[in-house]
């Protein structure tokens, strides 16, 4: 301790700036982990906190997926003698209207029944409705609201709110209001309850209840209860607690998840660099302070606990504040996580606050100190093994070794071959992530070689362009590669998330665009919501007739899109009329021919598999498939295999009259509307919500414009993604001026020269800028270069082991154009600061007079 | 040529140090003096001023008529390049550049074209007789070859002034003897105005004018 205040702190207090910059590192990728994190929790929690709070006392919850189930369920689950309680609920989403309130969470709930297991806590309520549900039951347009909710918008028993409905837009009566606490909590207070049968119009659920809460008899377990409950029901429903459902949207967010994990474990991979970078350079500057040590009786291992330190007091320092800031960042990002899954997959969010796990900031820190510690151990093993006698000897100590570079080129090599060796075993796992370790590995103790050889490449053309300026530059690098490979290697790794990110996106984006033209190609679309993934109210079946009356249609397809788990992965279920959609829709068949795909499955003889579902659950063409509905199991061959991208873990499609059979449900998500050759667009759209926008609440949306949709989608998408790509940017930008902080301090003595000698101002910030672009040129050309061998990989990842989805090689050769001048850009702005400090300061000092 | 009226320097630190006080000196074109004085007299600190390398805290510095405290430190730098040739006891040679570069170096600032800086350095090697030593790097060469290479740097623009600042103190006696004359051959042939800081009697006594320096003040002015 006493060696770090009396070395460390001056050499830190010198150089603070320096000093600061090495923390940035640690700091943006402890941010962006604990950020990422905490939102995602939040996300989570508070959909948890939702379920929980509503659930009341509820032991078990009976689904049936999205597709929901008949009345006649609840009446088989009263009769079993382990059941105490069965409430049947309703879940929905409204939206009342009020600017900047969000929606209301409705849970329909039968009041006859439902207080055996939540509670009522009324601040205030029609007495009538307290003492007799009966009453709120007779008054269908009923409502509770929160306390929270009532308050915020001013509204008072006997007060009215209003919001759509299947039916058009509905007022309902405020007749009772809810205490704060237990249940009007959750969905962030915006929770409003009424009668489930009033809802079941109002929603558009026909005779259908989405699930039943239950209670069990004294002294029946969980498992008893889930026992029978499943003996008696069968393989199409689920029987488990509420927290079940909390795993269930975790696995949906788990591509996500994963996405935002790996993005911060990298931006913090890469702060190590700078870290390695600045270790490294301090303990070629304080060779000879490290000289005078030995020399008066420090050990080596002195020497190493030294370095070691100032490493975990500064990973300290830096993941302390990168847990605050992550904090919060995370306020931000929570709401636009929130946001995007509810684009994505339907699940509405009312994120009031951020939920900070204290252990896992404490888990960060250890992260971010921890890789402090690791980036400083060989420049801390080098400083301990330096010989005093070499170390107070004046000159220059950055050329690597003949040795040591040689030792390195020919690990690399080794590691490169043995990745190429792993890509034909890549179908054993295993192999496949040891080769992209691999990859990595050797592209990373390439770095100092290429990083060398591409500067003597550039020294010509360099000074060519500024004869002085440029060859100095240039010879800054040459003679200095320590200074500098670490800082290649961090822009190297941060292009490269780039370019493979810029791969994935322009890849996936043209198999969207590919199918939305095969696929999603009517005229337009009738909808209970303007996000078609959300799905709270559905549309009778009768409708369709109602549109097919309409002049200028030709064609009318509905669709069912409930989600379903299908061996442990939350898939999508389309049903729909498959003959009609056969004559208008031209698949990209994987397997299987089309025509008899399309007749054996409106035939209701087999089914249809998405492409990437196939590939996650391994099923091919000809395979049995077991889904399990209400019903009963249904058992269909898969009769072929296409390209389709409505869902990320895959689709399933059946023959809609199969769908209404086995599931009892005859409601409809969406109708594809196809016009008539000539009519127009408009007009048919005026003319559908002039019969049916007042009594029912509808969006028709045009062609273009769901394009549009899917286009935000997945632009939300990926932007979060570009979010984590930005800030490694920033992380390797950091890296810049850090080396060129470094390299004005070496070269003070020659630019002090050039001063002296007549240089002027502008001419001694033209080395530095151009030494700047040239560290951003080299880092360009090896990121691009190793974002090409990644995103390999990355789609490899995407097909085998995240999704499912198979998408083409397709370098992003718009996103390198525009890296260039991003980079140079970026580099130059790095060296401002740099470039400032070149030039100012004593001149007589730089000389180094005596 | 050089005229000092009244210069003083004072560096602030922990402590305010006069490494100049009140200094007045004259200095004639073609005049070739030698500056000496002991250790933290002011000798090098006054060359640094007349080179424009550093600016005085008071006082007036005139260089061929022009008071270097109304130039922006731009123009002060060009009155550096083009007027006043500076030659460094620990010869300054960028390391990574060949001989040629080095003396090229100055002409490239200016932004000479090519073939006229080519040609140019190549003659100032000659004069300085290391024309057969162009593409030698500077670890390549003795002490004294270094210094004659920072020499044929400093006459890049054929300067009036030419600073001398211990030129063979990181030299042996012979190598020191030998740039000595080369420095007082170029002063002859070239007609320019020479100072030369030494700590070396004998150089000094070599120059037609010793000025002396002691605590930050001119001690004596001896003329031969």
């Amino acid at each position: 301790m006493i060696l770090l205040r009396l070395i460390t702190w001056p050499y830190v207090r010198k150089h603070l700036l320096r000093s600061v910059l090495t923390t940035a590192g640690i700091v943006l990728g402890v941010a962006l982990l604990v950020g990422m994190q905490t939102a995602n929790r939040s996300v989570l929690r508070a959909f948890n906190d939702t379920v929980e709070r509503i659930a009341g006392k509820a032991q078990l919850q009976v689904s049936a997926g999205d597709a929901g189930f008949s009345e006649e369920v609840l009446e088989r689950v009263q009769s079993l003698r382990e059941i105490r309680a069965a409430a049947p609920v309703i879940e929905a989403e409204a939206d009342p209207g009020f600017p900047g309130q969000g929606k209301l969470l409705i849970l329909a709930v039968d009041m006859t029944g439902d207080r055996s297991l939540r509670e009522y806590d009324f601040d205030n309520a029609d007495e009538n409705v307290i003492d007799d549900p009966l009453i709120f039951l007779a008054q269908p347009d009923s409502i509770i609201l929160t306390r929270e909710f009532a308050g915020r918008n001013h509204i008072a028993i006997g007060g009215k709110v209003a919001f759509a409905t299947m039916l058009g837009r509905k007022q309902f009566t405020v007749r009772g209001i809810l205490k704060a606490g237990g249940m009007a909590q959750a969905f962030g207070g915006n929770l409003g309850i009424m009668d489930i049968y009033a809802a079941q119009s109002v929603f558009g659920r026909g005779r259908h209840f989405d699930r039943i809460d239950i209670g069990l008899q004294e002294g029946v377990s969980l498992k008893q209860g889930e026992a029978a409950l499943s003996a008696m029901l069968g393989p199409g429903f689920t029987v488990e607690p509420p927290s079940g459902r909390g795993r269930q949207f975790e696995s949906l967010l788990g591509v996500y998840t994963l996405a935002m994990t790996a993005s911060s474990m990298f931006a913090l991979f890469i702060g190590m660099f700078i870290i390695y970078n600045s270790f490294a350079i301090a303990v070629t500057q304080r060779r000879g302070e490290i000289g005078i040590l030995r020399a008066l009786g420090a050990t080596r291992g002195q020497i190493r606990t030294l370095f070691l330190g100032e490493s975990a007091v500064a990973g300290l320092i830096g993941s302390a504040t990168g847990a605050a800031l992550g904090l919060i960042f995370a306020r931000t990002l929570t709401g636009v996580s929130a946001t995007m899954l509810e684009s994505m997959f339907g699940v509405a969010q009312n994120v009031q606050d951020i939920s900070a796990n204290p252990g896992f900031l404490l888990f960060a820190m250890a992260m971010g100190t921890g890789t402090s510690i690791v980036a400083a151990l060989v420049p801390a093993r080098n400083a301990a093994r330096i010989e005093p006698i070499q170390a107070l000897q004046k000159g220059r100590y950055q050329v690597l070794g003949a040795g040591e570079n040689r030792l390195r080129r020919n690990i690399a090599l080794l590691a490169a071959a043995l990745a190429v060796a792993c890509l034909p075993l890549s179908a054993w796992r295993p192999a496949f992530f040891a080769g992209i370790l691999l990859t990595l590995l050797a592209c990373l103790l390439l770095t100092p070689f290429l990083s060398l050889e591409l500067s003597r490449l550039l020294r010509r053309p360099m000074k060519w362009l500024r004869p002085v300026e440029g060859a100095l530059a240039a010879d800054s690098l040459i003679q200095a590669p320590r200074r500098t490979s670490a800082t290649v290697a961090a822009l190297m790794l941060s292009l490269a998330l780039v370019v493979g990110q810029g791969g994935v996106a322009r890849t996936s984006l043209q198999s969207i665009d590919e199918w939305m033209n095969n696929t999603l190609n009517p005229d337009m679309f009738v909808s209970t919501t303007e996000n078609i993934a959300s799905h709270g109210a559905r549309f009778p079946t009768s409708m369709q007739q109602e549109l097919e009356s309409v002049p200028g249609i030709a064609e009318i397809q509905p669709e069912r899109l409930p989600r379903l788990q299908f061996h442990g992965y939350p898939v999508l279920l389309l049903s729909t009329e498959l003959a009609k959609l056969g004559r208008r829709v031209k698949r990209h068949m994987i397997s299987g021919d089309e025509e008899t795909m399309n007749r054996l499955a409106s035939q209701e003889k087999g089914l249809i598999l998405s492409e990437n579902l196939a590939a996650l659950v391994k099923l091919r063409l000809g395979d049995n498939v077991e889904l399990a509905t209400p019903t009963g199991m249904l058992r269909l061959p898969v009769v072929g295999t296409i390209r389709d991208l409505s869902n990320q873990m895959g689709t399933i499609i059946i023959e809609r009259s199969l769908y209404i059979r086995y599931f009892q449900d005859d409601t409809v998500d969406v109708f594809r509307v196809y016009l008539r050759p000539g009519a127009s667009q408009e007009e048919v759209r005026s003319r559908i919500v002039e019969r049916m926008g007042r009594q029912r609440h509808l969006f028709v949306m045009l062609n273009r414009e769901i394009r549009a949709y899917v286009a935000k989608v997945m632009n939300q998408w990926f932007g979060l993604t570009y979010v984590q790509v930005i800030v490694s940017m920033l992380v390797a930008i950091l890296g810049i001026v850090n080396t060129l902080t470094v390299s004005i301090s070496d070269r003070r003595r020659e630019l002090g020269v050039l001063r002296a000698v007549g240089g002027l101002r502008n001419q001694i910030r033209g080395t530095v800028w151009m030494e700047a672009g040239a560290i951003g040129l080299i880092g360009l050309a090896l990121g691009i270069a190793t974002g090409a061998v990644t995103l390999y990989y990355e789609l490899q990842a995407i097909q085998h082991d995240i999704s499912g989805m198979p998408f083409a090689y397709e370098f992003p050769w718009g996103i390198v154009a525009l890296l260039v001048p991003v980079i140079l850009f970026a580099a130059c702005g790095a060296a401002i600061l740099p470039a400032e400090s070149a030039v100012r300061g004593s001149l007589v000092e730089a000389l180094e007079y005596e | 040529m050089i005229s000092l009226t009244g210069v003083t320097k004072v560096y602030n630190g922990k402590r305010q140090v006069a490494a100049l006080e009140s200094v007045d000196l004259e200095i004639a074109r073609g005049e070739m003096v030698s500056i000496v004085g002991p250790s933290g007299s002011g000798k090098s600190t006054l060359l640094n001023l007349i080179g424009g390398l550093d600016r005085p805290s008071s006082g007036t510095i005139r260089i061929d008529g022009q008071s270097v405290a109304d130039l922006s430190d731009d123009d002060l730098t060009r009155l550096r390049r083009d007027k006043i040739g500076f030659i460094f006891q620990f010869f300054n040679l960028l390391p990574s550049l060949s001989c040629l570069e080095n003396v090229a170096l100055p002409l490239h600032l200016k932004g000479l074209g090519r073939q006229e800086i080519d040609k140019r350095a190549r003659q100032l090697l000659e004069l300085v007789q290391l024309g057969s030593r162009l593409d030698h790097l500077p670890d390549e060469l003795s002490g004294g070859e270094r210094q004659r290479v920072a020499i044929a740097r400093a006459l890049a623009f054929y300067p009036p002034v030419l600073l001398a600042d211990e030129p063979t103190g990181n030299l042996d006696t012979h190598t020191g003897g030998e740039i000595l004359a080369l420095i007082r051959d170029l002063h002859q042939r070239l007609g320019a105005t020479v100072l030369i800081v030494t700590h070396d009697a004998g150089v000094a006594e070599s120059c037609a004018r010793t000025v002396t320096l002691r605590d930050a003040r001119i001690a004596g002015d001896v003329r031969r």
